[in-house]
């Protein structure tokens, strides 16, 4: 069956307007152990989303049985969640955005590259991490690529397809050294197999291995920190839920009534950039096929508003902004916008700090509405503004809010990770670390 | 799905280059999340799991592949696909068997129940958290409901079917003053339909959710310092899960990438130490009649008073290490190959009382609620959050304190628990690793840790 015929179904059975959202993803994953292959997953998978409207409620199911005798089955079932809403809240099918922005929809056909060579390349990649100095062995090696077609058509008319295919690689060393055990990698996503540096994913993987060995625990104190534009990526990745008009609307941002209210210092911008040139992904429209633009989030330290679906669009009285992915509001491209100042700069001023290069336990020790984050880190002093010893196992608490006005400064390298967050190193003049005296040096 | 003459064939494809193993593993999971926010329910959705992972093994070597085409000629393909990594003889498959009785345990499926009836469960429970103070800003209670209907198929002749129901309400508040915006969150779940609702006291939960939110307004952020930590029971266990639980799994064994390789029958804990790994435990979360390897779960002695007894291991690995498989393999569904995974993991009670391992610490935390925690099993180094805590002077709980995480290693906590309460209970999470996101059940009595790393945002300059 034809999705134009489950839209047919669909609206037969009463529904009032109805959205597929059709997704296929094939993927390869190759892990390498010591030389042989520990995993080799291949896989090819369809998922279908129906959004619908019934009696002005919308529902969503979301299945992978597309047997034509299961269809009939998960209209139903959307149709008796629907019925079970009383909440009076707008419920869209969207007839499409009067354009969208124009992204490069070639992709690359990674299935063209011999599999010997992508056994090969995670093999070279293992070897050249095992065997160097302090390398007890190396965890895993992984080589994944994931081609992804998506088609998004409803009632009203509008027919959507996105594309778009991509690999990445790592291998997590474990490195010993006076019975101190660290491990380190480097991960990498191309969009073209050719991109991949084995020599530099190589080399990273070791420095960042040898720098952590021989680390101490230091003297629970309060101190400046320098958070790397990777791990002040991460930690705001795990706070993107406050800018949501979802969370706004429930009650569940602080946010919330601060539209263009003072949030943070004055140097602060954050934007949201589907198209930004950086990074991974460009994205021209979200899950309910509402076209993406750039939006401010924090422009020089003023909160500019909330992302929104179309529902919470609604609500608020915007113009939806396109921030609906996999039922969820969350940003397309979030990016810290960084400032000519060189890292070097960035922490010369500092005369006792610390670095932070790792976080831990992102998903326990955040809360959000709050804004309180207490995580394990590690990462390096900063003495008489240089980057000196290794540090570990210590605990950075802090208050997000709190935090985003006492930034001092901004760096210069900005850096995208794998959660569509992008970030500059930024300098916070105090937060708590708590470390174990006994241990501290 | 498919019919077992042909699932018989399809398995006998799998060995027939060289795989000493095949497996077939088809799954149709069906799940429902509602969600009450405020007196109304805002969020009721839907989805489906349908699918066919099929795996080869020769020696310790494995190859891996799923699709949502459940069909004799999708699976024949996927089969050809991954027979060419290996080069060998045929092997002959066993005639498979006849699947045991699997007992699901539950009483009321979710499915006889409509939505508007598991909503009228919820919408008691968001009332008496808004009631309970004027502060709490905002109450949501969610019902997540999931039936998995698995069969595990391979050429040893196993041809096991089963049916794993699982139900979880979860329950939120956030209170609000002119200070701060706090949230508090209790998520049980059982192996159980319907009749969860009255196994749980959840009109009980919901007062202690807003209670919680309301007490962390006036809780201070806690100053970072090393303490001993008593540890109350329940989702406490989150601590051996982390520390213990992780590093003992045979994914971890197998590379050498624990403290404990190599450890059975040394001591890795204090005598009060105690743990199992159960998989039988009537209506835990954890349950399973039989894993996802097919085979029976069952209790796993870990350690005993202090000495380590044994891993937790599934068929592959278990090759590896030339161990018995413990009814370990796990996964989340068939977009995943199996691997050693824990179930019900607790610390067995002991002889103390909870109020006596209070009175008894002069200075320190009581983590009342715990969060979620995380481990590198390489390293041993793990953390975890304290959801609500106490501060301990003099043996007695002083003032509430907020924001504390504890961190440690895996090799040294275990010979740092110097009590153990009697009151055990299991509390539950979703726990991820490389076969994916699995219920457990974590579980402790009250213990108290001599001395750990507390890290928090109080204090003075």
């Amino acid at each position: 069956m034809s999705y134009e015929k489950w839209l047919e179904l669909g609206l037969k059975k009463g529904l009032e307007d109805l959205q597929i959202f059709a997704s296929r993803n094939q993927s390869l994953k190759l892990t390498i152990y010591q030389g042989r292959i520990d995993q080799h997953v291949e896989s090819d998978v369809e998922s279908v989303t129906l959004r619908g409207i019934y009696q002005g409620k919308i529902s969503s199911i979301k299945f992978e049985n597309e047997n034509e005798d299961a269809i009939e089955g998960m209209i139903d079932r959307l149709i008796s969640n629907a019925k079970a809403l009383t909440a009076d809240e707008p419920a869209i099918i969207f007839e499409g955005s009067e354009s969208y922005p124009e992204v490069n929809q070639e992709t690359f056909d990674f299935s063209q590259i011999d599999m010997a060579d992508k056994i090969q390349l995670a093999k070279d990649l293992e070897a050249g991490i095992l065997g160097q100095k302090h390398v007890k062995q190396v965890q895993t090696t992984t080589y994944q690529e994931t081609a992804n077609e998506t088609t998004l058509m409803n009632s009203k008319g509008l027919k959507l397809h996105r594309s778009n295919s991509y690999a990445y690689a790592y291998a997590i060393g474990v490195f010993e050294k006076d019975d101190d055990i660290k491990t380190a990698y480097d991960i990498k996503l191309v969009k073209d197999y050719h991109a991949f540096n084995l020599d530099e994913m190589i080399q990273t993987t070791l420095e960042k291995g040898w720098a952590k060995l021989g680390g101490s625990s230091v003297k629970s104190a309060k101190m400046p920190v320098v958070f790397s534009n990777e791990k002040f990526g991460e930690l705001l990745a795990t706070f993107t839920t406050i800018f949501s008009g979802e969370s706004a609307y429930r009650n569940l941002s602080p946010l919330k009534d601060k539209v263009n209210e003072s949030i943070a210092v004055s140097s602060l911008n954050v934007v949201d950039d589907p198209l930004h040139p950086d990074a991974y992904f460009q994205i021209p429209f979200d899950d309910e096929g509402v076209a993406t633009a750039k939006m401010p989030i924090i422009q020089n330290g003023v909160f500019k508003g909330f992302m929104h679906d179309l529902k919470t669009a609604s609500i608020f009285k915007e113009k939806p902004n396109g921030h609906s992915f996999s039922g969820r509001i969350s940003p397309t491209n979030m990016v810290v916008e960084p400032s000519d100042v060189s890292f070097d700069d960035l922490i010369a001023p500092i005369e006792k700090g610390i670095y932070i290069t790792e976080l831990q336990g992102l998903h326990a020790g955040v809360k959000t509405v709050s804004g309180d984050f207490s995580l394990q880190a590690g990462g390096f002093k900063i003495e008489k503004g240089q980057v000196t010893t290794p540090v570990k196992m210590i605990v950075l608490s802090g208050n997000f809010f709190t935090m985003l006005n006492q930034i001092e400064a901004i760096g210069s390298d900005l850096k995208f990770g794998l959660n569509n967050v992008g970030s500059p190193s930024v300098y916070v003049s105090e937060l708590s670390i708590g470390g174990d005296d006994s241990k501290a040096s | 799905m498919i019919d077992k003459k042909i699932l018989q064939r399809l398995i006998q494809e799998g060995v027939s280059q060289g795989a000493d193993f095949c497996e077939i593993f088809l799954e149709n999971t069906h799940q429902n999340m509602l969600r009450v926010t405020g007196q109304e329910v805002t969020d009721a959705s839907s989805s489906n799991v349908y699918g066919a992972g099929v795996r080869l093994i020769q020696g310790n070597d494995e190859v891996y592949g799923y699709t949502n085409q459940v069909d004799e000629a999708s699976l024949e393909r996927i089969i050809q696909n991954l027979r060419v990594s290996f080069e060998g003889p045929k092997y002959e498959a066993k005639p498979l068997g006849d699947s045991a009785p699997y007992d699901s345990q539950v009483k009321i499926p979710m499915e006889t129940k409509t939505t508007q009836e598991k909503a009228e469960k919820l919408l008691p429970l968001t009332k008496i958290m808004a009631d309970y103070d004027e502060r709490i800003v905002q109450s949501i209670a969610m019902l997540s409901d999931m039936k998995q209907d698995v069969l595990v198929v391979n050429s040893e002749g196993v041809y096991q079917k089963d049916e794993r129901h699982y139900a979880r309400v979860i329950l939120m508040a956030v209170a609000k003053d002119e200070n701060s915006m706090q949230q508090a969150y209790e998520g049980p779940g059982r192996s159980m339909g319907f009749e969860i609702f009255d196994a749980l006291e959840v009109e009980t939960l919901a007062k202690e959710t807003a209670e919680s939110a309301i007490t962390l307004l006036s809780a201070e952020d806690i100053e970072s310092q090393v303490m001993p930590v008593v540890l109350h029971n329940g989702f406490g266990g989150v601590i051996f899960h982390e520390a213990c639980g992780h590093p003992l799994e045979a994914t971890a064994i197998a590379k050498g990438l624990s403290p404990f390789v190599g450890k059975v029958g040394e001591k890795i804990g204090s005598d009060v130490v105690t743990a199992y790994d159960n998989g039988t435990v009537d209506n835990a979360w954890g349950r399973l009649s039989y894993d996802d390897e097919g085979r029976p779960t069952q209790n796993n002695l870990l350690i005993e008073n202090g000495v380590l007894k044994g891993y937790l291991v599934d068929f592959r690995r278990g090759r590896m290490m030339g161990a018995k498989p413990t009814g370990s393999g796990r996964r989340q569904s068939y977009k995943f190959s199996p691997t050693s995974r824990m179930n019900s993991t607790f610390i067995a009670p002991g002889k103390d009382k909870l109020e006596d391992i209070i009175k008894d610490t002069k200075y320190g935390l009581f983590a009342k609620k715990m969060g979620g925690g995380s481990v590198q099993p390489a390293t041993g180094e793990f953390n975890f959050a304290v959801q609500e805590g106490y501060m301990i002077e003099d043996g007695k709980l002083t003032r509430p304190v907020r924001g504390a995480t504890l961190i440690g290693h895996g090799k040294d906590v275990l010979f740092k628990i110097d009590r153990v309460a009697d009151n055990l209970e299991f509390g539950q999470g979703m726990c991820g690793s490389i076969s994916g996101s699995i219920p457990v059940d974590v579980g402790q009595p009250t213990i108290r840790v001599q001395s750990m790393t507390v890290g928090g945002a109080g204090g003075q300059k």
